[in-house]
Parts: structure tokens; C-alpha cells; sequence
């Protein structure tokens, strides 16, 4: 993965969106040992720090645990907590922007559920 | 435990004030990154560090001694500056046989892998290189040495692309093995900040704004929108930089302190938001007027 460096998002989000799609695509299973930040820092050529930063968030949320001096592990509920937070923040922030959208365009709530139903057709047919 | 601690550092040269009550610290074991524009005070402030000059008045420690002709700093810092008086009579392979002796940490496989990586000629001297092959022997230096504190004034002068990349990826390989204090002046914000995780900003040798590199990115918010919302919505905030587009929409840089409920407010009246990189943020910050360059062609 290349990291957005055009600093619309800041590094050490975009380090822990990317560790929680490794762990979504099952390449970190639970309980095991994740990226240190030193090893996220050679990765991604960027400070220790940021990189400790974008770790941090995930253990905050408890997605990741620490151990002692062992370094950062994935936490048994890990893929249900990440599936989670993006239905109810990620997805949620999406569906405000639509509805802004569609109140700024003057579409009607029975039109924009109508596109969306459309839409996902559209994406089975495709 | 900080590295560099300066209060109230000022440095006069005649009548030329060129670091005025200058103060700040510098943490153990960061990088961080010296931002300000030309004439801002950013080499003195270095000389100082690295105790080559002295200064006017105010406090000024490294490593907790006073930094002007002492030895402890000399052997513990090095340096790195585009007008290095490397010795005439040697040829590059003998200034790195010499600087073994200066340095007690000094790293000569790691300086002769460089030296082959860069594909630098041993026997010619150093007053025949170019400017970018002078750069990429200083920073050889720079990084051989494994000072406790390595201080970068502007390395990248005159380097290509390529080389300036392959710097910056030494410096964090050699930083993450070897943790150290840096210190890196750059006019090439946009290039170092993800290696940083501190910047100090000054502007006419004052310091303006000392903060963490990722939240610098997220201090300051560009908004745009019609001319007399975005008015209404900056009425009582810092403006940093404001740039009128078209005949009646502007954008402006102010302090990111919005609420949320403000946020949705302003976003319903359709004011855009945008990040603001720390580059840009440093050139409104630095810049002397809020209008920049346009200022002088919107004379009357």
C-alpha cells in the first residue's frame, strides 16, 4: 500500500486503517503479534512516533492489546469490534454526507432511498 | 530529558537582530524539523546549538552545559552545513579516515557503504565536487558519526530527487537502529515532514509555533465558500491566510476550532473544508502579509 502523503489524512490514521484491513483480510489472526512501530516506520518511511500513533488508536479501542514488553497483539474480538466501527462511524459519516448532498440538490428522501436501491442493483448486475 | 533548552536566546550581529528572545526545548532521541524562511534566523540558531558562535544574552544549554567552545559538545554533536571547511590537502577517503578520530561513535562501515552507494571517488577532494555530491558527503559525515545530537542545516542543497530520497530513508533506518537527537532545516517541509515528529517554526528569529508534525497538520483548516458566508463564519477567528477566488467566493486558512455543531452548520450553508499540509501552513504562517504575493498587484 502506498500511504496518501498529500496530507488530506493524517498518517497515523491512515496506519491504522491499514492495520485494520490486514486484520479484516485475516493476514493478522487473533493474539497474534502486529507490526512494532519501528517495523511500520521502515515500512511506510515515516516517523516512529506517527507510527506508534496510528497503533495507539487501535489499542485505545481495545482492537489491540499490550503486552509488556513483547509488543502490540491482536485482540480475540478484533474483526467484529473493526466491522463495527465502520458501520456505525465510517458508514454512518458516509450516509450524513448523502443526505446533505441530496438536501443541497433538492432531492427528495423517497428519491435518494430509490438511488441507492438502484445502486445496489447495479453493483449485483456488475 | 531535553536536549537543547533555550530561554529568552537572543543573538545580535551590529544592529541586526537576529534571534530575539528565542525560546523553546528539545527532547531526547526526536527528529525535528527547523522551519522558517530565508534570513529567519534558522542557521544562527544552529551555530549557536552547535556552539561555533556564541550568544548575545539568554540561557542556552546543550546537554545541560553552555554549548560556545566546549568540548563536550564538540564531540557529541556534529554539525552538517553547506559551508563545511573540510581540510584542502585531504582527499575524500582521508576525511573520513580523520573524522574517525573525532568521533567516538564513529561508523566507518556505515560510512563506506554510503560512500560506495553514492558512487563518490575516493581520492578526489573536496573543494572538485559538486554542490549536490558536497551535500552527499556531508551528510555521509553527518550520519557516520552517530552523534547524540546530529544537526542537518540545510543537507539537501543542490541533491537531485533520487538523492534526496535515499537521505531521507538513511536517516530513519539509521535513526530507528540507532536512536538519536536530529535536527533537520529544510526548505523542503513537504519532503521531511513524515520523517519528523516535532517541528519548530520561527519566524524573524522568534519562535512561532513548536508542536508535534501531526498535529501541526491539523491546526489550520481551509475553508471556501461564498465571499460574505465565509466572512460571517471568520468574524471572530485567527485568520492565517485568505485568497479571494473568482468575484464572490474566497478561501480562507483560519485555527481548526470549529464545534461540531458548527461544523455541520457551516457545511449546510455550503462552506467546504479542506486540510491545509503543513508546507502551505508554514508559507501563510512565515509570510508577512495574509494576502502572500497578491498583496503587492492589489494596489488600489
Amino acid at each position: 500500500m502506498n500511504l496518501n502523503l498529500d496530507g488530506t489524512k493524517p498518517i497515523y490514521l491512515q496506519i491504522s486503517e491499514w492495520l485494520e484491513r490486514e486484520i479484516l483480510n485475516g493476514h493478522f489472526e487473533s493474539d497474534q503479534k502486529i507490526y512494532s512501530q519501528y517495523q511500520l516506520a521502515e515500512i511506510f518511511n515515516i516517523n516512529p512516533a506517527t507510527a506508534a500513533k496510528g497503533l495507539n488508536i487501535l489499542a485505545d479501542e481495545n482492537i489491540l492489546y499490550k503486552k509488556r514488553g513483547l509488543g502490540m497483539f491482536v485482540a480475540s474480538s478484533a474483526k467484529e469490534m473493526i466491522l463495527n466501527k465502520r458501520k456505525n462511524e465510517t458508514l454512518k459519516r458516509l450516509v450524513q454526507e448523502i443526505v446533505l448532498e441530496a438536501e443541497r440538490l433538492n432531492v427528495s428522501r423517497d428519491e435518494l432511498i430509490e438511488m441507492i436501491k438502484a445502486a445496489k442493483i447495479g453493483e449485483v448486475e456488475t | 530529558m531535553s536536549v537543547v533548552t533555550c530561554n529568552g536566546l537572543t543573538k545580535e550581529f551590529g544592529r541586526k537582530r537576529a534571534l530575539n528572545n528565542l525560546s523553546f526545548q528539545i527532547e531526547e532521541n526526536k527528529i525535528t524539523g527547523l522551519i522558517g524562511r530565508n534570513g529567519s534566523g534558522k542557521t544562527t540558531l544552529l551555530k549557536i546549538i552547535a556552539g561555533l558562535i556564541k550568544e548575545t544574552s539568554g540561557k542556552i544549554e546543550v546537554f545541560s552545559e553552555k554549548p560556545f567552545n566546549n568540548l563536550t559538545i564538540s564531540a557529541n554533536a556534529i554539525f552538517i552545513h553547506d559551508q563545511m571547511n573540510l581540510p584542502a590537502a585531504l582527499n575524500l577517503k582521508e576525511i573520513l579516515g580523520a573524522a574517525a578520530n573525532f568521533y567516538e561513535n564513529w561508523e566507518s562501515n556505515l560510512a563506506q557503504r554510503l560512500f560506495d552507494y553514492f558512487s563518490l571517488n575516493p581520492s578526489q577532494h573536496y573543494q572538485d565536487l559538486s554542490n549536490g555530491m558536497k551535500s552527499t558527503f556531508n551528510t555521509i559525515l553527518g550520519l557516520s558519526a552517530r552523534c547524540p545530537l546530529t544537526i542537518f542545516d540545510e543537507p539537501t542543497t543542490g541533491m537531485d530527487a533520487a538523492v534526496r530520497n535515499d537521505f531521507y530513508r538513511a536517516v530513519l533506518k539509521e535513526y530507528i537502529a540507532y536512536p538519536r537527537s536530529i535536527i533537520i532545516s529544510s526548505h523542503h517541509l513537504n519532503e521531511i515532514e513524515d520523517l519528523l515528529e516535532d517541528i519548530l517554526l520561527i519566524k524573524d528569529g522568534k519562535e512561532h509555533l513548536h508542536l508535534p508534525a501531526e498535529e501541526f497538520k491539523e491546526w489550520a483548516i481551509g475553508i471556501q465558500g461564498k465571499k460574505a458566508i465565509i466572512n460571517e463564519w471568520t468574524k471572530n477567528r485567527d485568520i492565517i491566510y485568505t485568497k479571494n477566488i473568482g468575484h464572490d467566493q474566497s478561501y480562507v486558512v483560519v485555527r481548526s476550532q470549529f464545534s461540531n455543531q458548527e461544523w455541520q452548520q457551516a457545511r449546510a450553508n455550503g462552506v467546504e473544508f479542506s486540510p491545509v499540509t503543513a508546507s502551505d501552513l508554514c508559507i501563510y504562517l512565515t509570510s508577512k502579509t495574509e494576502g502572500g504575493i497578491d498583496d503587492v498587484f492589489n494596489q488600489g
